[in-house]
């Protein structure tokens, strides 16, 4: 009964102080945010971070509802978000932090080396639904999408698809690493994931953006000189007015050490 | 004869039928606790994950838990002991009991995704909580008090009326009676409820998923307006999240291991608790 | 005197207090249901157009309304000509416009301060293009001008939404919003894994009451009984690293998450839940009937049969019902191992997406307040029904075999 009454006092007192410094939004910046915010926070014993993923969608709603200080985004903010900030008396500073190419990959054990623009396009529209038709073995084509609110969806629709929908039906994963794994688990898979969540479970495919005549293989040093065609920035959205809040640690990602952390990743560094 | 034979074929196909099932739920647990067990340590329980949620332990989802489960107990054990006083000793108008009685039935049918769809609008949103460890307590409270009421109610209903009548016949009012004879005769019962209440919130996800788990924590909470990690969303993430799943993956084991044995101790203690009750009453 | 009175004021507050008590929980329902209707009920007003966007046409293009279904095949380039629409529009080829493709031809600066030159120059655009159809906010919209027709806005309907077979809440322009395939595959979901559980959990039910020792019941039944309080993202857990691959190898699939999958993990979490109330309802089957069929000659395993399971029928068949309602609103497990297509479920071994899956996975990221954010939420008032339709049913068929008792 004690320790109940205690833990009462305590969460009534606690009300009074500080709520913390929260990030949120989406999950291929997650991993990255969160490990900033550990080697952060070891310098700065003092200070507090909460860093939650839900997707690009999520985190630029909660900057606007103001149950965020920074949106994780990895897509820029959309028209009619932008519009809706400022509509609530918002101004949204954008930040590019890193950024990130995303690999198609599929079974390790298939024979299909390098697929076009096209191709991939009309495989996640489902016009292409055997191997046999882009140069494989006779089997059925099973892509694999992520959920509709995360910003690889939204990305991945307008950088390959040209902003047509997906097929009726994808079959999707709620998060990235679901995605690796049913990939390496399915022998006519295919997926698209951030570039640092490859591993060797999953075979990484060439693409070409120039109607097949060049193939770039997707890694840091491709996407840095811009061979790579599917690479995007990863931002960090925060409201004008709380800048003095979120400054230092924007700066602490953006300095050396930080963008240190963005290549151990495996994402590219801004600089 | 033939019946005979049938007989004989039937109750081996039970036979086999029934130890394949248990065979099958216990294969399930021992799955867990023998990838788990190795990685169970002091150092899991009692550190935060570190580099990408690839190493360190589970101690801030542990303690969100802890909160959430102390916050919805909070809520629902007043509530759902006093509402359950109210129909089994107090109301006279059936029809209000019955309203009430079929109330708490289909609360209890409930998806619990339902409740976090509700607890979503009216905490997080409606009365502007935010995501927080008082949205999620509340949304859990609601979640678990038809389990608080009908446990309370039973236990209520096992005291025997004479108690009841001779207190009254002794002089003693209505609520002197409840509170000095029925409550202590039943309370141990009502204990049982609230543990296994408190087993079922401990492992509940879909409700806290929007309204107050958060990803990561790198320190504890320290006030009811902030997130909390949870044990089972924790689970949840590392199996289908991270950069590499590989390396989370003995972590995961880890998690669910910690979770079960949480949750299962929970509910052990209140069968322990029930059937020493009941060999109690059996005595007296 | 005065401490009675104090007393009895104590006990009328004390009154009050539990009532009150007493009624704040029965109503929490009620709320529970105003407030799933309050959020979900804004959704058959809303535009089936993405709010504040609105679609403009030439406008000498003769074609007066687009259902949703032609303006995502539009937008896709499945539809490339006017014609197509029986519109009889003689500049047949469609052009589908988006407001980023105007920044391609304008830098920002060009669009004046606060975009106020962008209304004509959209409006430029569009009596240039005379097969041009573009989607646009309406704030900077080139309504009202000259060769710019706008497309009437419908409202969602609400036909559109139950009998919709395509689940796309974040297509533009316009959403779709077609929850039968959720629906039917929760339902398909949920069946099958009752099919699966039902004879299983009898049998261990059958063995538990009627062969199995004093011994082996008394640690057998709590155990069993423990196993339904594992939480369920252990389950979805364990489905996901054993019963996919197992799926998949076992019946040679493409993919190992199927409706199967989802269906078999449910099952096995039905089963003490079918279990327990089965054995009891087994159990409570008076002596006499038992003992008196035993004394006219019939075996055990007819008395089973022919006396004790047609006894317990009704508590059978509650256990069915429950076990049901319950896989329906099954969450997390299911949501990890469905694969969350939404397609219509046509075969056991294909993805299928439920309704509690579909909530969870995109209820964060749905703006709130906007379309998708109302129809999850209307999805959540049909589960709702769904599972208050299953518990009143299995109260009903409880109640059936309590007054069996002469």
């Amino acid at each position: 009964m004690k320790t109940i009454i205690l833990f009462v006092t305590a969460f009534t007192l606690s009300v009074l102080t500080l709520s913390a410094q929260r990030i949120k939004g989406s999950d291929t910046v997650l991993p990255l945010s969160q490990q900033e915010a550990e080697t952060y926070l070891k310098q700065n014993p003092t200070a507090s971070i909460t860093v939650t993923g839900g997707g690009s969608g999520v985190g630029i709603a909660a900057l606007l509802s103001g149950t965020t200080d920074i949106a994780q985004s990895s897509r820029k903010i959309k028209f009619d978000e932008r519009e809706k900030l400022k509509a609530a008396g918002k101004a949204a500073k954008e930040i590019i932090i890193a950024y990130d190419a995303l690999a198609v990959v599929i079974h390790p054990d298939n024979k299909v080396d390098g697929l076009t623009r096209e191709q991939l396009a009309d495989i996640f529209m489902g016009k292409i639904t055997n191997w046999k038709e882009v140069g494989g073995t006779d089997l059925r084509i099973v892509p694999y999408s992520r959920e509709t609110s995360s910003g690889t969806y939204e990305f991945f629709k307008e950088s390959v698809m040209k902003n047509k929908n997906y097929m009726n039906g994808i079959m999707s994963m709620p998060a990235t690493g679901a995605i690796i794994q049913s990939v390496s688990q399915t022998k006519g898979s295919i997926g698209y994931v951030g570039l640092a969540y490859l591993n060797t479970s999953v075979k990484a495919l060439k693409i070409s953006y120039d109607g097949g005549k060049s193939y770039t293989e997707p890694s840091v040093a491709n996407a840095k000189n811009e061979s790579y065609p599917i690479v995007r920035p990863l931002y960090y959205y925060y409201e004008a007015k709380s800048e003095a809040t979120v400054k230092p640690f924007v700066d602490y990602v953006l300095s050396s050490a930080g963008q240190l952390i963005v290549s151990e990743i495996g994402f590219i560094t801004v600089r | 004869m033939r019946t005979k034979l049938q007989q004989q074929i039937a109750f081996f196909i039970f036979r086999s039928l029934g130890l394949l099932v248990i065979g099958l739920l216990f294969w399930i647990l021992g799955f867990i606790v023998y990838h788990g067990a190795g990685v169970i340590s002091w150092e899991f329980l009692t550190t935060a994950p570190r580099d990408g949620m690839t190493a360190g332990g589970i101690w801030p989802a542990l303690v969100g838990t802890c909160y959430l489960v102390i916050g919805s107990m909070v809520v629902a054990f007043p509530l759902g002991v006093m509402s359950a006083v109210y129909t089994s000793e107090y109301a006279r108008n059936g029809r209000i009991v019955r309203l009430i009685r079929i109330m708490t039935n289909n609360l209890s049918g409930i998806p619990s995704i339902v409740f976090g769809l509700f607890g979503m609008s009216l905490f997080v949103r409606t009365l502007g909580f935010g995501d927080s460890i008082l949205a999620g307590s509340l949304t859990l409270g609601l979640l678990v008090l038809p389990l608080v009421i009908r446990t309370t109610e039973e236990a209520l209903q096992a005291v025997p009326a004479t108690y009841r009548t001779g207190s009254r016949a002794l002089g003693a009012s209505r609520w002197q009676t409840v509170s000095r004879v029925v409550l202590p005769v039943a309370f141990p019962n009502i204990i049982t409820g609230l543990i296994l209440a408190v087993g079922r919130v401990s492992g509940e996800t879909a409700p806290i998923l929007f309204t107050v788990a958060a990803y990561f924590l790198p320190q504890l909470p320290t006030s009811i307006f902030d997130q909390a990690m949870a044990l089972p969303y924790h689970l949840y993430v590392i199996a289908t999240s991270g950069t590499d799943l590989e390396a989370t993956r003995p972590i995961a084991y880890g998690t669910a291991l910690v979770l079960i044995g949480v949750v299962l101790c929970i509910n052990l203690l209140a069968n322990l608790l029930r059937r020493r009750i009941g060999k109690h009453a059996h005595k007296s | 005197m005065s401490t009675k009175k104090l007393r009895r004021a104590g006990e009328y507050v004390i009154e009050k207090l539990l009532t009150v008590s007493g009624a704040v929980t029965g109503l929490t329902m009620l709320t529970i249901t105003v407030f799933l209707f309050k959020e979900g009920a804004g959704l058959f007003r809303s535009p089936s157009v993405e709010k504040g966007y609105a679609l403009y046409v030439h406008a000498e293009n003769p074609v007066e309304r687009l259902s949703v279904n032609e303006i995502k095949g539009i937008f896709d380039g499945e539809i490339t000509v006017w014609n197509a629409l029986s519109s009889d529009y003689p500049h047949a080829e469609i052009v589908p416009y988006r407001i980023e493709d105007i920044f391609q031809r304008y830098s920002e600066s060009e669009l004046g301060e606060d975009y106020a030159l962008l209304p004509d120059k959209l409006a430029e655009v569009i009596r240039e293009t005379s097969g041009i159809i573009a989607f646009l906010p309406q704030q900077y919209a080139p309504t009202g001008m000259t060769g710019v027709k706008t497309l009437p806005s419908q409202d969602i309907r609400p036909a559109d939404f139950f009998g919709g077979t395509s689940w796309m809440p974040t297509a533009t322009p316009a959403p779709l919003f077609g929850v039968l395939p959720l629906i039917l595959g929760t339902l398909f979901v949920s069946i099958v894994a009752i099919l699966i559980a039902l004879p299983l959990g009898l049998s261990v039910a059958i063995f538990l009451s009627e062969l199995a020792g004093t011994r082996t019941r008394k640690w057998m039944k709590p155990a069993i009984e423990l196993l339904a309080g594992i939480p369920s993202v252990v389950y979805g857990f364990f489905g996901l690293v054993v019963l996919v691959p197992l799926v998949q190898r076992a019946f040679a699939l493409p993919v190992g998450e199927t409706a199967f999958t989802g269906s078999l993990i449910l099952a096995i979490m039905a089963l003490p839940t079918i279990i327990t109330v089965a054995e009891d309802a087994m159990r409570n089957t008076p002596r006499e009937l038992r003992e008196a069929s035993l004394a006219l000659g019939a075996g055990h395993w007819q008395t089973i049969r022919k006396v004790i399971i047609p006894y317990a029928s009704s508590g059978i068949s509650a256990a069915v019902v429950l076990g049901i309602g319950r896989a329906i609103g099954e969450t997390m497990a299911v949501l990890m191992v469905t694969g969350n297509a939404a397609v219509m479920p046509h075969s056991l071994f294909e993805s299928v997406r439920t309704i509690p899956a579909t909530i969870a996975a995109e209820l964060g990221e749905a703006p709130a307040g906007g379309a998708h954010y109302q129809a999850l939420f209307v999805l959540g008032c049909v589960l709702f029904l769904l599972t208050l339709l299953i518990s009143v049913s299995a109260e009903w068929m409880a109640g059936k075999q309590s007054s069996k008792i002469l």
